[in-house]
């Protein structure tokens, strides 16, 4: 029989290239989000250094099948972008993305929904009350986008 | 609520995005978990979610998982703070071991198959093919030169074997 109990250190060490693993796959995605958000290379940094080293944490969270891995980092990033959203005011039409080739196939309707919620921290209500319309219309228009996301090349 | 209504509604994109109530997660989950037909849809968006995000990644500085690790480093735990290993044999007294070299490095093996350089190099690379192709033209040109003057040593032996028959 095998007595031996693992060492905190090699399950620190263990744990430490879970997150390297998951930094290899996911971190140029992330930090792609946090910079189109923070708008600066060294900000958009910090906070990518910010969500790695919560992720240690959170290890066990990504077993939980609820999310899929990178749509949980996403959360704990924009869980980290949170009082960046709260403390900067919006940018406008102007500042989204040019070259984002599924913006550019969308409305400016859809447009100002979609950025709004993924790149500016806005809430469905907050949106709501912004175009006058009511939360299921915002949510319908949240859809729009991600179909035209998902049938893009 | 049916299914395809539910799906339809724009609950699931809200979740995906995170802006979701809490009221709405515990709804959505709930739903995940009794219809495979939300569960598929879902899955979906996850998809399309890292689709977007991988078409908008950007390279991370070369040094910031560096930082990371050692951030980490300074939370978990410390060899000297750790327990000791249960093991029976730690029961029997033996003669401490010295610590041999070997056992002071961890050996680490790199997964990626990929180098990083510092971007300085790009210009000795393109000096180095700059100068293949000098020294490929000059190749080119004195073998040319070459193969000319032995067809010129040719017709002159020719014409002088011409000379010595009349």
């Amino acid at each position: 029989m095998n007595t031996q109990v693992q060492n905190p250190v090699s399950i620190g060490h263990s744990r430490l290239l879970l997150v390297h693993k998951l930094y290899h796959k996911y971190a140029g995605m992330l930090l792609g989000y946090i910079f189109d958000v923070v708008k600066n290379e060294t900000i958009a940094e910090q906070y990518l250094i910010a969500v790695f080293r919560d992720a240690i944490h959170e290890l066990n969270e990504f077993a939980n099948e609820d999310l899929s891995t990178f749509c949980y980092l996403h959360a704990i990033t924009r869980k980290k972008l949170a009082e960046y959203f709260r403390d900067t005011t919006y940018h406008n039409r102007e500042s989204y993305n040019s070259n984002n080739k599924y913006l550019r196939q969308m409305s400016f309707e859809q447009q100002f929904v979609f950025c709004g919620i993924h790149w500016q921290g806005k809430t469905t209500s907050s949106l709501a009350a912004e175009l006058n319309k009511p939360e299921e219309s915002i949510r319908k228009i949240l859809k729009d986008c991600f179909t035209i996301i998902r049938n893009s090349n | 609520m049916k299914t395809q209504e539910y799906i339809e509604s724009g609950i699931l994109e809200t979740f995906v995005l995170g802006v979701a109530t809490e009221q709405e997660v515990k709804e959505l989950l709930y739903m995940k978990a009794k219809y495979p037909e939300v569960n598929e849809a879902l899955q979906q968006l996850e998809n399309d979610m890292e689709k977007l995000a991988r078409d908008l990644a950007v390279e991370p500085p070369s040094g910031t998982w560096y930082k990371i690790a050692q951030e980490i480093n300074a939370v978990i735990p410390h060899q000297e703070t750790a327990p000791q290993v249960f093991n029976r044999r730690d029961n029997y007294k033996q003669p401490e071991k010295e610590t041999s070299k070997a056992d002071q490095y961890i050996v680490v093996e790199g997964e990626s198959s990929h180098m990083r350089l510092h971007k300085s190099w790009r210009w000795v690379f393109a000096a180095v093919f700059i100068l293949g192709k000098i020294f490929l033209a000059f190749a080119i040109y004195f073998y040319l030169e070459n193969k000319h003057t032995q067809e010129q040593i040719q017709e002159l032996k020719t014409e002088i074997r011409l000379l010595k028959s009349k």
